[in-house]
């Protein structure tokens, strides 16, 4: 499995049985995703109809100020709930016995809750499309006469600090949209390792297959030019340990429809990605050190010689016992 | 094996060989005591002139002998960054497992990446030109492994983002 599924499985099995089958069951779990997001999945002790939904995410307050509360009003109208859940960032709730008749409604419900943490995280790189194609539509308008300095213009740049010390930066400008990671390695050997992938990462777009690919960019200290004047990274700066990557996206990439939609989710998930394929490739060196290991073991092992086994008796057909 | 392996394995392949004469020795200092030589230094006669064979720079072997005891430390070469955490975890990993390889010292001695201590009860219980062989196999192999690693490290990051920028902008 090279590449991570965008939705999350266990929501979809946990839903299954009372949201598509309509079975309902007691349950209260917690569940979690990829960059500390968590999820409580839970019903009354009194009624086991009503499902409550609750999400806690990080950066939910910076997705709120671009649009996600009247996005998830939009998308889940009735079951999005005024009273949030203790310790949570929004509550959704469904009662089984009001869910939609049709099963493949409810079948795509379960679906679109799975991908809730895509859809959120979606919202600032969708909003950054469209800026990018108002850009565009004004252009065209009035053709700029030619000067000597091409302006660029560039909207609002929106930051997404999805994890502690780790974040995402957006910004649309005329002709294509900036997004940049910031990384941190905790771990030397992760520091190394992911310096090699992310090297490849910016080389990868020279083969001939991938011409057409955003374009990568990798720069451990010095923020790319888009951010420098951020405050938050000033302080940052000389650090070892972090590292930016960022992605250049020309209008090709997100053709609205399901081009864009993949964009959007494969974008979102880089850094998960990335850090999934460190373990993957440390745990194959630690494997394979333990066979090589095993090997030399085996040939310090020929230097020792073989005690010879046979029983000695003595002549009247005693055996004969060593130190005895 | 490149020209220049192969004189340097014999003559660490002689060195050791010449330098693996290890007798009982009871402390000289201490009633009752016998311990490595090497490790207690309790009497300088003893301890015979230690030895460096060099291959280059990066790579070498230091041979301490002494009455009782021989102690090879050896230092692996390490081009770069990646190389040098890949022999550090490399090392590590045998070096916990050190009380299987008996002859393994737990720690390496400052300066070198893994270091071996053979005593005379060990070349009591096992053929010393067997003893010798493992460690020329030892030299021979972790340069290889470690490049293998290497090898493979590149060819898995290669495919991952080939992998991700083709899902992502794919025709």
């Amino acid at each position: 499995m090279i590449l991570l599924d965008y939705h999350n499985a266990v929501i979809e099995e946990t839903l299954r049985q009372p949201i598509i089958g309509l079975e309902p069951i007691a349950l209260d779990s917690k569940i979690v995703d990829f960059d500390g997001v968590s999820y409580r999945i839970s019903t009354t002790p009194q009624t086991k109809s009503v499902i409550t939904f609750s999400l806690l995410m990080q950066c939910f307050k910076e997705l709120v100020q671009l649009g996600a509360k009247e996005m998830l009003q939009k998308e889940y109208g009735s079951y999005y709930q005024t009273q949030i859940e203790q310790g949570y960032d929004f509550s959704l709730q469904f009662d089984l016995q009001k869910l939609p008749e049709d099963k493949e409604e409810r079948e795509a419900l379960v679906k679109k809750l799975s991908l809730i943490k895509r859809d959120l995280l979606a919202i600032p790189f969708e909003k950054a499309f469209e800026q990018q194609a108002e850009f565009e539509k004004e252009e065209n308008k009035n053709p700029p006469i030619i000067t000597t300095t091409p302006t660029t213009k560039s909207a609002e740049l929106m930051q997404i600090h999805y994890r502690d010390l780790e974040a995402i930066y957006i910004q649309a400008q005329n002709d294509r949209v900036t997004v940049i990671f910031s990384t941190l390695f905790k771990e030397e050997t992760d520091r190394i390792f992911g310096k090699v992938f992310l090297q490849e990462f910016v080389d990868a777009r020279r083969r001939p297959a991938l011409q057409n690919a955003p374009q990568v960019l990798y720069s451990t200290k010095e923020p790319p030019l888009e951010i420098r004047n951020l405050p938050e990274l000033q302080k940052a700066e000389d650090r070892e340990d972090l590292g930016y990557v960022t992605f250049v996206l020309f209008p090709r990439h997100f053709v609205k429809g399901e081009v864009r939609d993949k964009t959007i989710s494969q974008i979102q998930l880089f850094r998960d990605y990335l850090h999934y394929h460190i373990k993957c490739s440390k745990a194959y060196m630690h494997s394979r050190m333990r066979a090589r290991v095993q090997e030399f073991l085996k040939v310090l092992n020929r230097a020792k010689p073989d005690l010879p086994s046979v029983e000695k008796k003595t002549i009247t057909g005693k055996t004969m016992m060593r130190g005895a | 094996m490149s020209n220049t392996l192969r004189p340097y394995l014999a003559a660490v392949r002689s060195t050791l060989t010449a330098a693996l004469c290890l007798e009982n020795f009871p402390s000289q200092v201490v009633e009752r005591h016998n311990k490595p030589e090497v490790e207690a230094r309790s009497s300088p006669e003893v301890v015979a002139n230690a030895l460096t064979i060099s291959r280059n720079e990066n790579e070498r072997v230091f041979i301490e002998p002494s009455v009782n005891s021989i102690r090879i430390s050896i230092k692996i070469k390490q081009a770069d960054d990646i190389e040098r955490i890949l022999c550090h975890k490399f090392t590590r990993f045998m070096m916990i497992r050190a009380e299987n390889f008996i002859i393994l010292r737990r720690k390496p001695i400052m300066g070198y990446d893994i270091s071996f201590l053979v005593t005379n009860f060990h070349t009591e219980q096992m053929y010393k030109h067997k003893l010798v062989d493992f460690i020329i196999q030892f030299m021979e192999e972790v340069d290889r492994e470690i490049s293998e690693m290497k090898l493979s490290l590149n060819s898995r990051a290669r495919l991952v983002a080939e992998s991700y920028l083709l899902e992502l902008y794919s025709k």
